[in-house]
């Protein structure tokens, strides 16, 4: 299972999240501490906003099927980038020949002209089964652009087609609307063709100035005779988050600092540090919109039927 | 953090009566009290000493003898919000010695406080042993985390404001009359499930059989607030949620997916139920009627001593779920 991370807010020095915090982002890759049955070893991927850059509404990219834990031009980049809204993702696929681990299946994913990025965690089961069912509902020009074999390409394709205009920046509510009808499309398909096993779907999207995240699954609890994925998809896959002021470190540890009104947000699939207790759990079968305001960010959630 | 000065320790009658005062302890015999009585130590601290804090090891329980213990809750942005207070008769502690997480709020002394301690390595001793003292433990302790839950669960109930009820998506009239029976899983996939690992073969078995298989579609309420459970459910496929509701609002208090049990509650303690039990998705349960579950938890063979443990470990997870709302209330204020 991958591990995501999302964040909005002040500028975070990027190698604090990646590297710094004891149960950094780049320590999950190989040693997650929640889901530990899963190593995520094919890939990384990163997208940040710096308003400081050229074109600041452009995200910056990196992606490498390389292990980021043995990456120098990762870890030197990341002590000189200070994005004010960042998605980051470690890639985990099942340990078969089968996968194929390759850039254009990397998270997270952003199509040529598109405001809109997305990163995954989870799978849909029998993906392959379903897969052009979807195609109705996604736009010529948006289909055009998927190059991977992945299931999360597809429903970021889908996800952006609900969109009035897919390459267009929709606020945090119009993003999320977007996100819960492509979760009901996926969820009529697969009544549809019978397809009735747990299926995780957790999503990270952002604008660079909205952030939307999903906890959810299909079909939880439910699994196909003599599962290899059982012990990792028995839990409901997990999702926290933590906000206040700025992410600092201080006395060893990291945490948000306090702040009247959030100005800072960090969404992430298991907390960023051991010590867990400056972190909430994202409640299942739900969805956390934030965006940024002049006063900082709002911050709303939402249930998830679909 | 129970490795502090010990300033008491007192002579045997003295720390028996102590003993004696704790309600988890209430009516067990002088042979049981002389088995936990080796296990047991005295401690006495200052006001605003900190037992413990949240995120920590749990290195013990311990009973509040005298005074009392303020528990609190970190949030995120650096701040804290307390929850409880703890005064004499409680038990502390003893959630992160069932389940082996981490503590999941901070225990500090409000005044002069004693307490009497009882280490991890000797909890775990205690209650590992097939021995009447460890099933009546087990059973105390179940009773207690049961109480604590409905308490918790109603002040989040006050929070929300208005009286019970409201829109459960379909009324249950009679638990579990109109589940469709089907026939049971293979065991090798429940033998899969976290909280049937620990079950040897015959011990599952015993199990398995003791109740019926049923199938609930979606949105169905199992048990409705208020009212009294006939059976235990365990949940074998899909998930089930526990919601609390008030005039519109809504507040999810537990997720019970594959391997969590529900509704045993009302087996235990003879209360009625403190959440409306809905199906969030299709469910196959295993129904243990009321005198399968007073078998199986009761008893003291070894099938009750494996019931036990996940019983009591499935209300430590109930507890912990209990205190997500909590947090999301208290943080959003």
């Amino acid at each position: 299972m991958c591990r995501v991370l999302a964040y909005l807010g002040e500028p975070l020095l990027l190698r604090h999240p990646l590297y710094d915090t004891d149960n950094s982002l780049v320590r999950q890759s190989y040693s997650p501490r929640m889901m530990s049955t899963f190593l995520n070893l094919a890939g990384f991927g990163v997208l940040g906003w710096d308003r400081r850059s050229v074109e600041p509404e452009t995200p910056f990219a990196y992606r490498v099927t390389t292990l980021p834990a043995f990456d120098p031009n990762l870890r030197e980049l990341a002590g000189k980038i200070t994005p004010s809204c960042m998605i980051a993702h470690v890639r985990g696929v099942t340990y078969s020949g089968h996968e194929v681990i390759a850039n254009t299946n990397l998270h997270p994913f952003r199509f040529r002209r598109a405001r809109v990025a997305l990163a995954h965690n989870g799978h849909l089961r029998e993906f392959r089964r379903m897969r052009y069912d979807l195609l109705p509902h996604i736009r010529p020009d948006v289909a055009q652009g998927i190059e991977g074999t992945t299931d999360s390409e597809w429903i970021y394709a889908l996800v952006i087609s609900q969109l009035d205009d897919p390459f267009g920046l929709p606020g945090a509510a119009e993003l999320a609307d977007a996100v819960a009808s492509a979760l009901r499309i996926v969820r009529e398909i697969r009544g549809r063709l019978g397809i009735d096993t747990s299926s995780p779907v957790n999503l990270f999207l952002t604008t660079g100035q909205a952030l939307v995240t999903t906890r959810f699954s299909f079909d939880y609890g439910w699994y196909p005779p003599g599962d290899t994925l059982l012990e990792t998809d028995l839990p409901y896959v997990s999702l926290w988050y933590t906000v206040g002021g700025a992410y600092e470190g201080a006395d060893g540890g990291w945490a948000m600092t306090p702040s009247e009104a959030p100005r800072s947000v960090l969404i992430a699939s298991e907390p960023l540090t051991v010590d867990t207790t400056s972190w909430l759990q994202v409640p299942e079968y739900s969805m956390l919109a934030a965006s940024l305001t002049d006063g900082g960010i709002d911050i709303e959630t939402r249930d998830l039927d679909a | 953090m129970l490795d502090g000065p010990v300033a008491g320790t007192p002579d045997a009658a003295s720390l028996k009566r102590e003993l004696g005062r704790i309600p988890l302890l209430a009516g067990m015999s002088e042979a049981q009290l002389d088995e936990l009585e080796w296990a047991v130590r005295g401690r006495d601290m200052p006001a605003g000493e900190v037992l413990w804090r949240q995120g920590q090891e749990a290195e013990g329980m311990v009973f509040v003898s005298e005074g009392a213990v303020s528990l609190s809750m970190s949030l995120p942005g650096r701040r804290a919000v307390e929850v409880a207070t703890a005064r004499a008769g409680e038990v502390l502690g003893e959630v992160a010695l069932i389940d082996g997480g981490l503590r999941s709020l901070t225990a500090t002394a409000t005044g002069q406080t004693r307490l009497l301690t009882v280490s991890r390595s000797d909890f775990t001793a205690l209650v590992s042993r097939r021995h009447p003292t460890a099933f009546a433990l087990k059973r105390r302790l179940a009773e207690i985390a049961c109480a604590r839950i409905r308490r918790q669960i109603s002040a989040l109930g006050d929070a929300l404001g208005e009286e019970a009820g409201g829109g459960p998506r379909r009324e249950a009239p009679e638990p579990f009359a109109d589940l469709e029976d089907r026939r049971a899983p293979d065991s090798r996939y429940v033998r899969r499930l976290a909280n049937f690992r620990a079950f040897d073969s015959l011990a599952l078995w015993g199990i398995l059989t003791a109740g019926r298989y049923a199938f609930c579609p979606a949105g169905s309420t199992l048990i409705a607030e208020g009212t009294r459970s006939p059976a235990c459910c365990l949940v074998i496929n899909g998930a089930v949620e526990k919601v609390v509701v008030r005039g519109a609002r809504r507040i999810r208090v537990g997720l019970a997916g594959p391997g969590h049990a529900l509704a045993y509650e009302s087996l235990i303690d003879g209360g009625p139920s403190t959440t409306t039990a809905i199906t969030r998705e299709r469910a196959l349960l295993l129904l243990l009627p009321q005198a399968a579950f007073a078998r199986l938890f009761g008893d003291e063979t070894a099938g009750s001593h494996v019931f036990l443990d996940v019983i009591l470990r499935d209300l430590t997870a109930a507890l912990r779920q209990a205190t997500r709302p909590q947090a999301h209330l208290a943080a959003s204020r």
